[in-house]
């Protein structure tokens, strides 16, 4: 018997799967299929070991492949394989024709800039309809405030307790996690707070050390890459918004449309990023 | 057999390959499909078909075949390739009204934005307000017809890369003046090449992501640092063409400085490479002028006799970005009877570079005979006029420029010029040709050009390839590397080495 | 200076060369195609020119603003010769400049017509030879801020609508609807047709009068908008807007006219396009603010005498561009055919110049039968109406579009480039002076009025 012929298609990929698409072929199977996109897990070690394979309408999440033409259906468990150049989906080769930053620089930002936003933020957040998942959790307070004191221990401490907290596919503190981390690191490079910095290197050791074995393979390949910096479309917006670069408002709403909670969930993670990286300002200048 | 049909527009690439397939037909002797454009009108009659009363909006269809049999096959394949098109086009809009400018296609996607929100998927983060507005224009209508076009999109203050050619000076003036006002940035006009969020515009390569931005009046120039940049590792964020013109006098660089600008305050913009032939020089003071109010730092490489090759230029970059220059790769010429070392092994970028041992290899021995002509066959034009300048010597031929080009595709897409030319090289003599890879070049150009390189070497040409091309190009680097080796020539990946190399053979240096 | 493109994702709008654009999907660019083809024949120089000058972008912005933000309102009915410059002997008809010789049919029925009804022939016979002689003057209407539907003929003892623009001050005219079957604006002379005629001087005109004065002026934006949303396009649908013009008036006509209100009320309310010519007069007053704009490439009046087809434009002051007028493509009433139809005649095309009649057809689903049969190609023609304009109405809009408003201000410039040519709606008229109207359809205008402009606004570029 013959196998069926192959179709090829080209797409563009995100450049945290370059490593993965160049390394020798792996296997992987497919974890999880939407009209709009499929989830593959990878037999590999290196992240991200999940990759998602998404129309242009999709969220473009920072291990995503987008393809322009309509991803055929496939069954949840089916073989698939990644590397040599190419994602291989039953029949289907794709290929990347193009790379994508998923990790922009934004560039100097001016502090007062990012304290002026913080308010905004805060009161777009609190009017939208869209509310986080885990509203009211203690651990999730005890984040911001361990974040905006640089206390490590109160920090990692409450960052732990929030690994896989919450149902879905990306459970609601993942996706905290997730935008504490990029904010941390983004705002933090932008605006030259170095203890920001530093914060985000050991929270993102400390969530991201046993995060397969916490959590759902895909949110532990978005930690992944959250601890990197690499973020999706709609959170990198609300970043250059925060930096003055575009509309905020806009860059807002469209993330908080994200998911049931996962928008509002990654948009709390940012404002505690943000609201972290100003306190940790004040404490530099007070250090020096 | 001679029709015209009325009331049908093609663009005039997509004709071309119309054409093509049906020239390739047996029993076909000639056959041109195109607009009936005057210029068209006087290839058609050059190639003896007498024709009807007819203009540029309709479509001419000129056949000639050996007999009945033939001609009607090719009128169906005619009929099977039009109706191809028609679906394509038609098939692009699901509601059926594309629309006819760009200034409707910015209104439309103006429309949906304001209207926000009405996607019925819930699940997806589009139509949000905003998400659909178009980011830049791209034009490549026929050049008496681009500057509507551009217009619309300076007018809405939206960036236009004008791919067309044969577009009037002054037209490219005002829409560079209006641009100025508007905050637009006019690319071109007969700009070939951009690169935008890693989005290769009209002939561009697939590239890294990265810290440098290129403004490139040329456009083969930009391709060459863009890959070799892309080989040392070092991501290009973006490539702004702004046409062969824009730093003559008469256009004074507007676009130039504007991209410069657009650059300094772009934050993901660490340094930026200027890319063009010399300027006039009123245009070059102002030019250093600008760049000297800069904040980011500016490598620039004005290619003229005393000033940085393409290569060097690359160099320089990656210096200023704190990397060192990896020795650029090679691939040098597999001997007759010699098996080609495999493609796993990678290009041959340290021990046996043939631009490092010119004494090894068929090519010494020749050079041993005295004086070879030196015979440049390109399809860049700056990558002909940078080995013109490195070689030295020899006889330059850039089969990109317009007077090859009236009527038929670039040679990057359709060898055939320049298969002739390698044909008609006399043995003894060295070639030195240029192979551009990545979006809109030939999907495979070492499969048609390998046998002529065989054949070429077969006679005792020496023949000498700069590969332009990143690792990510959709040809593959590294395979069409291996053919043209394969087939005898010295394949270098910086068109500066491969001029060197082949002014060597040739034993001017 | 920044530029949003080198953040963000790329989104590229492509025009021409199809691989490129396929260069961009297959590295999932998205896109919007534009469906280009070369402009019509002869124009590329002259686009090029007028493109050029600096002028235009604000001209035209400026002369659409304040063609879509006019406040049409019927102030007035009062008869043509209290208003209009119109001595004895003179007669007003629709279209461009027109001879007695070059008159079609239903043109030289309507001359007659009035001939008869002032009384300056006896006949027929001797309307015809005196009209041929040259006794009477014969003007456009359009040079008398006024609009008159199919014929267009105004003479002095008509009664007409006034409509003033409450924005920029202008005032419109056009003469009242005499219903359908035979009447003059179809070519119509016979003695019911000129009865009809008196009665209206006597009655109707009167009547209206005395009403719009215990009213006072009736917003026509309003109610045009309001006309839009209940199914007219307002050219050859205007069943809605009668209705609310006949609502507004009723109660004041009886209080003034109680003797003649019934009569009235039953000959409007009888008459579906009674509100045609309000409605023609509140577009004329809008078309008309736009006029006189340096550089302005806008179209301002769109009319037709039965032979020639012409157009203005606002940046060429009140000259004309004409190309022959075409025969309607529609439904025929009875057993009337193509043969018996009249070359397009009227000024009531000054509808789709000011955003309304075959640029409004989407609001119209119930007329869809003149446009091919389909609410689809409804909606096709008035999309493909927002090609060539210059705007899209702030008050008149579509509610099967989304509310979108209606596509207006016909740009010459945009002509030229896409060929599409204006989409207008209009009853026919039969060829044969005296028949009347014979069907009602879509006509297109010929594409030599808008390219003989294209060449007029070419050379009156300013030179450097």
């Amino acid at each position: 018997m013959r196998a069926p012929a192959r179709t090829h298609a080209t797409g563009a990929a995100s450049t945290a799967l370059r490593r993965t698409l160049e390394s020798s072929r792996r296997p992987a199977r497919v974890l999880a299929a939407f009209p709009s996109g499929v989830y593959l897990e990878v037999r590999s070690d290196l992240e991200p070991h999940v990759i998602a394979v998404v129309t242009g309408e999709a969220t473009r999440l920072p291990n995503a492949m987008v393809v322009g033409d309509p991803i055929p259906r496939v069954s949840v468990g089916a073989d698939a394989s990644v590397g040599d150049g190419a994602i291989e989906i039953g029949s289907l080769s794709l290929r990347a024709h193009r790379w994508w930053d998923p990790a922009p620089p934004l560039g100097p930002v001016d502090p007062v800039r990012l304290a002026q936003a913080l308010p905004v933020m805060t009161e777009l957040c609190d009017r939208s309809p869209k509310r986080p998942g885990l509203e009211g959790n203690g651990a999730a307070g005890l984040l911001a405030e361990g974040c905006s004191e640089a206390s490590l221990l109160r920090g990692i401490m409450a960052a732990e307790q929030l690994v896989g907290l919450g149902p879905g596919l990306t459970p609601s503190g993942d996706d905290m996690l997730a935008g504490l981390l990029v904010a941390l690191r983004h705002l933090g490079t932008a605006a030259g707070v170095g203890r920001a910095v530093w914060l985000a290197d050991w929270l993102a050791a400390a969530v991201t050390f046993d995060a397969r074995g916490r959590t759902t393979p895909i949110s532990a390949t978005l930690l992944h890459c959250a601890a990197r910096g690499e973020a999706s479309g709609e959170v990198l917006a609300v970043l250059r918004g925060l930096a003055g670069r575009q509309s905020l408002e806009s860059a807002l709403h469209r993330l908080l449309q994200l998911g049931h909670t996962s928008g509002a969930d990654l948009a709390w993670g940012l404002r505690i990023g943000l609201s972290s990286v100003l306190d940790l300002r004040e404490g530099d200048r007070r250090d020096r | 057999m001679v029709q015209v049909r009325t009331g049908t527009y093609h663009d005039s690439v997509s004709l071309m390959r119309v054409s093509q397939a049906l020239s390739g037909l047996p029993g076909v002797e000639a056959a041109m499909v195109a607009m009936a454009t005057e210029l068209n009108r006087g290839i058609a009659a050059e190639l003896g078909f007498a024709l009807p009363a007819c203009g540029p909006a309709d479509l001419l269809v000129a056949l000639r075949a050996d007999d009945g049999t033939a001609a009607a096959r090719a009128a169906a394949e005619l009929d099977r390739l039009l109706s191809g098109l028609a679906v394509r086009t038609a098939g692009r809009d699901a509601a059926g009204h594309p629309p006819r400018t760009v200034r409707a296609a910015l209104r439309e996607a103006a429309g949906t934005a304001g209207n926000g929100g009405t996607t019925a998927n819930g699940g997806t983060a589009a139509g949000a307000a905003g998400e659909g507005d178009a980011t830049l224009v791209l034009v490549s209508v026929p050049g008496p017809h681009a500057f509507a076009e551009a217009l619309d999109a300076v007018e809405a203050g939206l960036p236009v890369m004008i791919f067309s050619d044969n577009v009037p000076v002054e037209q490219e003036v005002l829409l560079k003046r209006r641009a100025e006002e508007t905050g637009a940035l006019v690319m071109g006009p007969d700009c070939g090449t951009a690169v935008i969020g890693g989005a290769g515009l009209g002939f561009a390569n697939v590239l890294r992501p990265g810290p440098v931005g290129i403004v490139a009046a040329s456009g083969t120039g930009a391709q060459q640092v863009a890959c070799l940049l892309d080989l040392a590792g070092v991501g290009v964020g973006h490539i702004l063409g702004v046409g062969g013109r824009d730093l003559s006098a008469e256009v004074g660089g507007l676009s130039t400085l504007r991209a410069l600008e657009a650059f300094d305050a772009d934050p993901a913009t660490e340094l930026i490479v200027l890319i063009s032939k010399p300027p006039a020089p009123e245009v070059a003071r102002a030019v250093r002028e600008a760049v000297e109010k800069l904040a980011t730092p500016v490598v620039t490489a004005f290619l003229g006799p005393g000033e940085d090759d393409l290569t060097a230029a690359a160099e320089s970059a990656l210096r200023a970005l704190g990397a060192e220059p990896p020795a650029w790769p090679s691939w040098p010429a597999v001997s007759p009877g010699e098996e080609p070392s495999g493609g796993e092994g990678g290009p041959g970028t340290g021990a046996a570079a043939p631009g490092e041992a010119p004494e090894a290899g068929i090519g010494s021995s020749r050079a041993a005979a005295g004086r070879r002509t030196l015979r440049g066959i390109y399809s860049g034009g700056t990558l002909c006029a940078e080995a013109r300048l490195v070689a030295g010597t020899g006889e330059f031929t850039d089969y990109g420029d317009d007077g090859y080009t009236r009527g038929r595709a670039h040679p990057m897409i359709d060898p055939a010029l320049r298969l002739e030319a390698l044909a008609a090289v006399p043995s003894g003599d060295v070639v030195l040709l240029d192979v551009v890879l990545g979006h809109g070049a030939d999907p495979d150009p070492a499969a048609r050009l390998a046998p002529a390189v065989a054949a070429a070497v077969a006679r005792g040409v020496s023949v000498v390839a700069a590969l332009v091309g990143s690792e990510g190009d959709p040809q593959g680097l590294a395979a069409q590397a291996q053919a043209l080796r394969a087939a005898g020539a010295d394949v270098f990946a910086s068109n500066a080495r491969a001029a060197r190399h082949a002014a060597r053979l040739a034993g001017a240096r | 200076m920044t530029l949003p493109m080198l953040s963000g994702e790329p989104r590229v709008i492509t025009a021409g060369t199809e691989v490129l654009g396929e260069a961009l999907d297959a590295q999932a660019v998205p896109r919007v195609t534009v469906d280009w083809r070369p402009p019509l024949p002869g124009t590329a120089g002259d686009l090029a020119r007028v493109l050029a000058d600096p002028r235009r972008a604000a001209a035209n912005a400026r002369a659409v603003d304040r063609l879509t933000s006019a406040r049409p309102q019927l102030a007035a009915v009062r008869p043509a010769h209290e208003v209009l410059d119109l001595p004895p002997g003179a007669f007003l008809h629709a279209g461009p400049p027109i001879t007695w010789e070059r008159a079609s049919g239903p043109m030289r029925g309507a001359l007659i017509g009035a001939m008869l009804l002032e009384g300056l022939a006896g006949d027929e016979e001797e309307a015809a030879a005196r009209l041929a002689a040259g006794a009477v003057r014969l003007e456009p209407c359009h040079r008398h801020r006024t609009v008159g539907p199919m014929a267009g003929v105004v003479s002095r003892s008509m009664w007409m609508f006034e409509v003033r623009d409450a924005e920029h001050g202008g005032t419109a005219y056009c003469s009242l609807n005499e219903g359908l079957g035979k009447v003059l604006r179809y070519g119509a002379y016979g003695p019911e047709v000129i009865g009809r005629l008196r009665w209206m001087g006597e009655v109707l005109g009167p009547v209206l009068r005395a009403a719009l004065e215990l009213t006072g002026p009736l917003d026509l934006r309003a109610l045009i908008a309001q006309a839009l949303q209940m199914g007219d396009e307002l050219h050859n649908r205007n069943r809605a807007a009668t209705s609310l013009l006949v609502r507004e008036l009723a109660p004041a006509m009886v209080e003034a006219a109680p003797r003649h209100a019934a009569e009235v009320l039953r000959f409007a309310g009888g008459n579906d396009h009674f509100f045609l010519n309000p409605g023609m007069a509140a577009c004329k007053v809008s078309a008309d603010a736009a006029r006189d704009v340096p550089g302005s490439t806008l179209v301002v009046a769109m009319a037709r005498n039965g032979t020639d087809f012409g157009v203005q434009v606002s940046g060429l002051g009140d000259r004309w561009f004409t190309g022959p007028a075409g025969v309607p493509d529609g439904l025929y009433l009875g057993a009337y055919g193509p043969a018996d139809a009249n070359p397009d005649i009227g000024d009531s095309t000054i509808t789709e110049t000011a955003g309304l009649g075959g640029f409004a057809m989407a609001a119209a689903p119930a007329i869809v039968r003149f446009v091919g049969g389909d609410v689809s190609d409804a909606v096709a023609a008035t999309r493909s109406m927002y090609e060539i304009t210059l705007a899209e109405h702030p008050a008149y809009q579509i509610p099967g579009l989304g509310f979108r408003g209606t596509p207006v201000g016909v740009d010459v410039t945009l002509v030229a480039r896409t060929g599409l040519l204006p989409t207008v709606n209009t009853g026919i008229a039969g060829r044969v002076a005296g028949t009347g109207q014979v069907g009602a359809g879509l006509v297109s205008p010929p594409a030599s009025a808008f390219t003989a402009a294209l060449a007029a606004l070419a050379e009156a570029v300013p030179a450097g």
